[in-house]
């Protein structure tokens, strides 16, 4: 499981633009919560699962023009299982 | 925006200010097709002094525009209007894609109060091809137009290049509004590799005993091939290419072993297996160059050289990792001569070993050989322009490129139709140029419409379609891979080309014996006006070597081993 916070632009399909790539990437999203950042920005914070990388996920994300910052949470392991998601913790 | 409560300030629509913002660009040319939702941009087209293209099918225009961008590093533009103009666009914006290719795309869309009430003509372009662009933007206010223009050209050309989508609703390519104030934008940032990465390099290729490097297509994309060569001549590294790396080092090079991958050159297939230092620059490692991944290059320590970071470790996982402007990176790598005097001479002899043969058996006219013939007879102004197939592999084989620009192949794609369309962008984006598009009898159905544009724009386009009535490379893979269960491949009552191309008004001719094919390329060459040249071969001949799927690269299947010829 790898979780990341990205915040994005309030650009026309950003949040489409940033769930397709993770799903086309093959990582399956697990959860989404979107916010907004004082500056009228967007924040996602998703959890995905697959075997592959959570830093090679971060940066296609960072490809995207709409993707200002992208932040990968450490992966934690909770008695021999990935941790569930972790509450990320407003930065704003 | 509102109109200006000033008579004095001039009122410009939407479509006029889009137009300007397409010219302070620099566009020239556009390709494209007009229609409902589009009509406004087309009226404001009259007189803009932009030069447009009218394609035959929307796809026509977007791998027009494709090979423009290709040819000219700056941003092909091609324009349609909404629903099926739109999603007939969408095979050439995936083209441009997946080979880093510069493009803007303009689609009219259905006027805003109607878009998500299923209009007429509407569709969703912008969801549509959302996966497949470097960005998009539905235009919802004409004040952002110009700033949102030059953003989607600089997007498209910056960094690693791709295609940017415009979606321009009708009413707001007819709303007037006073010309906004335009700031242009600061220059795109421009990463440069870090130093001490490319230390790291110098030193990893200093202590390669066999050293290889693979040349990408982003060293063309990113304007790096003198720096490359430098690099090269410098460190005396063997060199192997990509497809779309054809010509970074001119293949006549002594240090050049030929391409790689399924359908790549022995020497260049056995020089990566055996090779303990491989540096990959601009390329990245798609399966059709390395074969089973887990068994390419085994031994190989490998620097990666690429602008794009999520290409770093993706397949394979780089040693070292230089990320930022090739040619760069490149000028400063210099580790003194890389590598052992023996394995030079090792990848000398295999080329020699692995030397193409033009003696094949048969009586028919051998394709490998009538491209040789071309490429090495033309004049140095001779850029080829490739559809998809048994011919695309033929051409990469053996066709001599001393500049990279010189090849237009539809790589990530492999886009069936890409090559009569690209020769009509290459032949306006470089009107000096000797352009020759190579095509199948299967590809050049797919786009065989602009064949119309070709002479309406009388373009001079020389084509060489090479008919073996098939299907070819599916019907090879049938006959190695599927128990010769010929399935949908025969295309024996292929329409009469040679009498095609009359009814467009192109000349032609139609070949089918070795001995015909000097005075055909001769007159091929020498025509004035488009002409194409049809050559009858035959359909049994497949194209060799052929690195089996799920097959490490040195493992490569020759004519001899196969079942039947």
């Amino acid at each position: 499981m790898h979780t990341l916070r990205i915040q994005i632009r309030d650009n026309d399909g950003a949040v489409l633009r940033a769930l397709g790539l993770i799903e086309r990437r093959c990582y399956r999203l697990r959860s989404c919560v979107i916010g907004e950042t004082n500056d009228g920005g967007r924040t996602m914070e998703v959890s995905v699962s697959s075997s592959r990388s959570g830093d090679l996920l971060k940066r296609q994300l960072e490809r995207l023009h709409d993707v200002m910052k992208v932040e990968l949470q450490p992966v934690a392991i909770v008695d021999g299982q990935h941790s569930a998601i972790r509450p990320l913790g407003r930065r704003n | 925006m509102t109109a200006s409560p000033n008579p004095a300030v001039k009122l410009r629509s939407g479509s006029q200010m889009l137009i300007d913002a397409l010219r302070r660009n620099g566009v020239e040319h556009v390709f494209g097709y007009p229609g409902g939702a589009i009509m406004p941009l087309y009226d404001a087209l009259v007189g803009s002094g932009l030069q447009h293209y009218l394609c035959r099918h929307e796809q026509g225009a977007a791998l027009a525009a494709d090979a423009y961008g290709r040819s000219t590093r700056k941003a092909g533009v091609c324009m349609a209007t909404s629903g099926p103009g739109a999603t007939n666009l969408v095979t050439g914006i995936a083209n441009a894609f997946m080979d880093s290719v510069p493009m803007v795309v303009i689609t009219g869309q259905v006027p805003t109060a109607l878009l998500g009430t299923d209009a007429f003509q509407e569709v969703d372009i912008f969801g549509i091809t959302l996966p497949i662009v470097k960005h998009s933007y539905i235009v919802r206010d004409i004040a952002t137009i110009p700033h949102l223009v030059d953003e989607a050209f600089q997007l498209a050309q910056g960094g690693r290049p791709g295609p940017v989508l415009i979606d321009f609703p009708k009413d707001i390519s007819t709303a007037m509004g006073a010309e906004p104030d335009y700031q242009p934008l600061p220059p795109a940032e421009f990463t440069l590799p870090d130093t001490k990465a490319i230390k790291t390099a110098s030193e990893v290729l200093g202590q390669a005993r066999r050293p290889l490097v693979i040349a990408g297509g982003g060293i063309t994309i990113s304007d790096s091939v003198q720096a490359f060569r430098e690099f090269a001549a410098h460190t005396g590294v063997p060199v192997t290419a990509t497809l779309k790396g054809l010509g970074v080092m001119p293949t006549d090079d002594d240090c050049f072993v030929g391409m790689l991958g399924m359908h790549g050159n022995g020497a260049a297939n056995h020089a990566v297996q055996n090779c303990d230092v491989l540096v990959v620059v601009g390329a990245r490692f798609d399966d059709r160059a390395t074969g089973q991944l887990a068994q390419f290059a085994p031994s190989a320590r490998v620097i990666h050289l690429d602008i794009d970071p999520a290409e770093i470790s993706k397949l394979r996982r780089a040693e070292v990792a230089v990320i930022g402007d090739l040619a760069t990176a490149l000028d400063g790598i210099r580790p003194g001569t890389a590598g052992r005097a023996s394995w030079r001479a090792q990848c000398a002899a295999w080329k020699k070993e692995f030397a193409w043969r033009y003696d094949a058996p048969g009586k028919g006219i051998y394709a490998p050989k009538l491209l040789r013939d071309l490429s090495r007879l033309s004049p140095g102004d001779l850029t080829i322009t490739c559809d998809v197939g048994q011919h695309q592999m033929w051409v990469a084989q053996h066709c001599k490129f001393d500049d990279p620009l010189d090849h237009l192949s539809s790589g990530g794609l492999g886009t069936m139709g890409y090559g009569l369309p690209a020769a009509i962008g290459v032949k306006i984006a470089k009107p000096e140029a000797t352009v020759v598009c190579v095509s199948g009898d299967g590809s050049i159905m797919m786009n065989i419409q602009e064949l119309a544009t070709i002479k309406r724009y009388d373009l001079e386009v020389k084509i060489i379609l090479l008919d073996n009535s098939a299907l070819g490379l599916v019907r090879q893979w049938q006959e190695l891979f599927f128990n010769e269960n010929y399935s949908e491949v025969d295309l024996s009552d292929n329409p009469d080309f040679a009498l095609v191309a009359e009814a467009f008004g192109i000349p032609s001719r139609s070949i089918s014996k070795p001995g015909e094919v000097a005075a055909a390329l001769d007159w091929l060459l020498s025509a004035e006006g488009p002409a194409l040249l049809h050559v009858s071969i035959n359909p049994r001949e497949n194209v060799w070597p052929l690195v089996a799927p799920g097959n490490p690269n040195h493992k490569m299947m020759q004519a001899n081993s196969a079942k039947k010829r």
